[in-house]
């Protein structure tokens, strides 16, 4: 008989990852116990015959079956959705560029090395305030979605690009202010305090130390919330902020599914043409 | 020309975003700048809706609807995730093409899945509730599924991206241990995702609050439903309050990501 | 007298253009342990790959017990041959040690056997009499992670003791520790393999290791056996040539 080997005993305590998995699990139940049971939403009455047909039917009129002039083998409405996805593009860009600048301009303010000091060698007692402030104002942004941002512009605008555009990059702003407040936070500092302690001004560091380290994962940061900002223009569109995603809306309402097809093909057209391109740009600039 | 290229090759950096910069101004000529932008009373409009942005309304009615939106809101979210995670997994590994054996397999297989995701991300989550609701009415499902398809799809992607980034030695060893290419998954790569996996997911979690918040403008309840609701009214005060509760959620899930990163062993 | 594992006949391998072995033959006997050494790019290993059956040679046999290594091709039967240490990255950081210990037996689990141990681990004894020969018992439940150097490459040595090969092949398994904890992880392994008569082939950058550890030491240089003597006969003139860079004089 083999001697039995004591081995020690597995340490169980009820750490913060333990408690997040158990909250996990209770969030997931009670999920989909509430849409189950509260809502009342049967799965498997999905699939009715009625649903089907209405589903089938719905597909091939995306299709155009039975249509005898759909809109994308038109050659008018195919002018008219290039015109609409060049609109979008520009609103894309013009968000992004937006949003770029205003949170430039904020995040020196914003970052926790000028708060404290460390990156300027120098303190003042207002910053932490303004630190706050700036951060406060980022997850105010970035928290509110870019279509309820539309919505409560197109109350001030006029329907058009400008609109889509701003709302775009109101909430892009508090990402990439965060995203570049985190860059910032990250970079070495062993340079910096070489040309602090050589008697550079602050103005000097910025534009000697800090622009040089962070300028590359800054623009991998534009280049790749561009990406995500030409996928989202669609969707402000929905409200009147112009571009291919009021055409969008007006076409469901009017039930031109073969129009819907034709902006979704040039929408994906443009989604792969952004992501090629931001992808372009990154080998570039490495 | 020697020289050009050598010009080209060191100021490559300030060069492209001089490019960008034009670019962007270039954008701004698309719109006519002039006070025809604004609707007339654009200026009064804008004055009260910051005046309600100080005073939203916190009647009792108010935030338990608040509230009860904002239950809706997190529901649809861990739903469409669940679903998302699933889809993630199972395509992720498909698409990463840690499990193939042959060469073909893995450009075939691989490059088949890496497209179907990029598909499914390509579309906006609103753009899938539309499809879907257009499809199958206004169902609950088609809240969960609009979130969980594009959702899959980033998630899928960066799976599978990370499960490529796997160095390659601690497999090779699982390998000359005798495991299987399922145990290899098993014991190698998953555990070697594990932590960057579950703080993205984190993340992508925040994002579909959002998402699930404006799921509503399809017809599907929630935060953004009631906040449609009360802009149509022009009831700002209202709207507000339910921002401030979206807000209060994404913060709150934001900061237990953040415990959760510091906490967790790599 | 003794029975041989392993016979190589005329082994060559290169890449593209570069030769990295040419030709070489050895018989290598049951329970005999071997320390592979040679100045860097040799070719060790290359060598050591061809042994495992990770690499195959362009030319040349390669017997393993009798029969030929493309005999050998599913890996759940090369593993019960063969086990490999390399460096701590061997290892799982992110897994519990008795998780990378018990990866030993994935050869010869099923999937569905090693799915329940990742939760609930099976055979906990055999991975705690591994880990008690290795000395760390005691940090059956740890995160790997959080080990030293050191104490890693002892898990992976607890992993070979489970996984239980005929032949052990380590490519420079002391490298990255300092000479206290590398003199204690050859003497440990020279040790365990002792028990079973498993035989042992070590690549080494260390000439005093080899010779304190080893009973046998093949040199390698530009892909050629240099020399394959008993340690008690390499002298130190053979190794100042072994190691002369190119150019220098190389007469004994
Ligand atoms: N995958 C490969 N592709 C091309 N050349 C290779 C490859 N692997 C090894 N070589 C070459 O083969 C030769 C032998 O390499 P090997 O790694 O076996 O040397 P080594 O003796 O282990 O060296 P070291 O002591 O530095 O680890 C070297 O010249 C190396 O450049
Ligand atoms: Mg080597």
């Amino acid at each position: 008989m083999k001697k039995t080997l004591s081995y020690p005993k597995k340490k169980r305590s009820f750490t913060f990852v333990t408690f997040s998995v158990l909250s996990v699990f209770c969030l997931l139940a009670a999920s989909w116990g509430y849409i189950f049971i509260a809502e009342n939403a049967s799965f498997f009455g999905l699939f009715t015959e009625e649903n089907y047909l209405f589903a089938k039917k719905f597909l091939s009129s995306l299709a155009g079956i039975g249509d005898n002039d759909p809109a994308f083998t038109n050659k008018e409405s195919w002018i008219h959705a290039l015109k609409l996805t060049y609109e979008t593009l520009q609103m894309s860009v013009m968000a992004a560029g937006f949003a770029t600048v205003t949170a430039l301009l904020t995040v020196i303010p914003a970052d926790r090395n000028v708060a404290d000091g460390t990156l300027t060698l120098s303190k003042r007692w207002y910053r932490w305030i303004l630190f706050w402030i700036i951060r406060g104002i980022y997850v105010f942004s970035r928290a509110i979605p870019e279509l309820v941002w539309a919505m409560v512009i197109v109350f001030i605008l006029k329907p058009g690009i400008l609109p889509g555009a701003l709302a775009l990059a109101l909430h892009n702003f508090g990402i990439l202010g965060k995203l570049f407040a985190e860059i910032i936070e990250d970079i070495d500092m062993k340079p910096i305090r070489n040309l602090a302690s050589s008697g550079a001004s602050n103005a000097q560091i910025l534009f000697y130390g800090v622009i040089p380290a962070v300028m590359p994962k800054f623009l991998t940061y534009i280049l790749y919330r561009w990406e995500v900002i030409m996928r989202t223009s669609i969707i402000v569109g929905f409200v009147g902020a112009g571009g291919l995603g009021q055409q969008f809306k007006l076409s469901m309402s009017f039930f031109n599914y073969t129009d819907i097809t034709l902006i979704l093909i040039c929408y994906l057209i443009l989604v792969a043409i952004a992501d090629a391109i931001s992808e372009g740009f990154r080998r570039a600039a490495r | 020309m020697g020289k050009f290229l050598y010009f080209l090759t060191y100021y490559k950096k300030s060069l492209l975003t001089l490019l960008l910069i034009l670019i962007f101004v270039w954008s701004l000529f698309s719109v006519q700048w002039n006070a025809d932008l604004l609707h007339p009373g654009g200026g009064v409009t804008t004055k009260q809706i910051f005046q309600a942005l100080l005073a939203p309304d916190l009647s009792p009615e108010i935030l338990i609807l608040a509230l009860e939106s904002t239950w809706i809101t997190l529901v649809y979210a861990v739903a469409g995730m669940s679903i998302a995670i699933i889809l993630a997994f199972f395509f992720g590994i498909l698409a990463s093409g840690v499990l193939s054996t042959s060469r073909f397999n893995l450009f075939a297989v691989s490059g088949f899945f890496r497209g179907i995701l990029g598909f499914t991300r390509a579309i906006h989550e609103l753009v899938w509730a539309w499809l879907f609701v257009a499809a199958i009415g206004l169902s609950p499902f088609a809240a969960v599924f609009a979130l969980g398809i594009p959702y899959g799809g980033i998630l899928g992607k960066i799976f599978a991206d990370m499960l490529n980034d796997i160095p390659e030695e601690p497999i090779k060893a699982l390998e000359t241990a005798g495991a299987s290419k399922l145990q290899t998954l098993l014991y190698g790569y998953l555990p070697l995702v594990r932590a960057n996996i579950i703080s993205y997911v984190m993340y992508r979690f925040e994002c579909s609050v959002r998402s699930s918040a404006i799921m509503s403008f399809v017809g599907l309840g929630g935060l953004g439903y009631q906040i449609q609701l009360s802009l149509s009214d022009l009831q700002y005060d209202e709207v507000w309050t339910f921002l401030f509760f979206l807000i209060a959620l994404v913060v709150l899930i934001d900061a237990w990501s953040n415990l959760l990163r510091k906490r967790m062993v790599l | 007298m003794s029975e041989s594992i392993i016979k190589m006949n005329n082994i060559a391998k290169h890449f593209e253009r570069k030769i990295a072995l040419s030709s070489l033959s050895f018989i290598i006997n049951k329970g005999e342990h071997i320390a592979l050494i040679g100045p860097s790019g040799a070719g060790k290993s290359t060598l050591l790959n061809i042994l495992a059956g990770i690499t195959n040679a362009d030319s040349g046999e390669y017997l393993l017990d009798g029969k030929s290594i493309v005999n050998y091709q599913k890996r759940n039967i090369r593993s019960r041959k063969i086990g490999v240490i390399r460096q701590q990255f061997d290892l799982i950081a992110s897994l519990p040690v008795i998780q990378n210990v018990l990866a030993g037996k994935l050869g010869e689990w099923g999937f569905f056997k090693s799915l329940i141990s990742l939760l609930f681990p099976i055979e906990k004894e055999t991975a705690a009499r591994a880990l008690n020969q290795v000395g760390l018992l005691d940090k059956m439940y740890e995160q790997t992670s959080r080990l030293s150097g050191g104490e890693q490459q002892r898990v992976a040595l607890a992993r070979l003791l489970v996984q239980n090969p005929e032949v052990i092949l380590a490519d420079e398994p002391v490298a990255s520790l300092d000479p206290a904890r590398a003199e204690d992880i050859l003497s440990l392994m020279t040790e365990l393999v002792k028990d079973k008569k498993q035989t042992l082939i070590v690549s080494l950058h260390s000439v005093e290791y080899a010779k304190k550890y080893f009973s046998r030491i093949i040199a390698l240089r530009d892909g050629e056996i240099f020399f394959d003597l008993p340690s008690e006969h390499v002298t130190d003139s053979l190794l100042a040539n072994l190691y002369a860079l190119k150019g220098e004089a190389k007469d004994g």
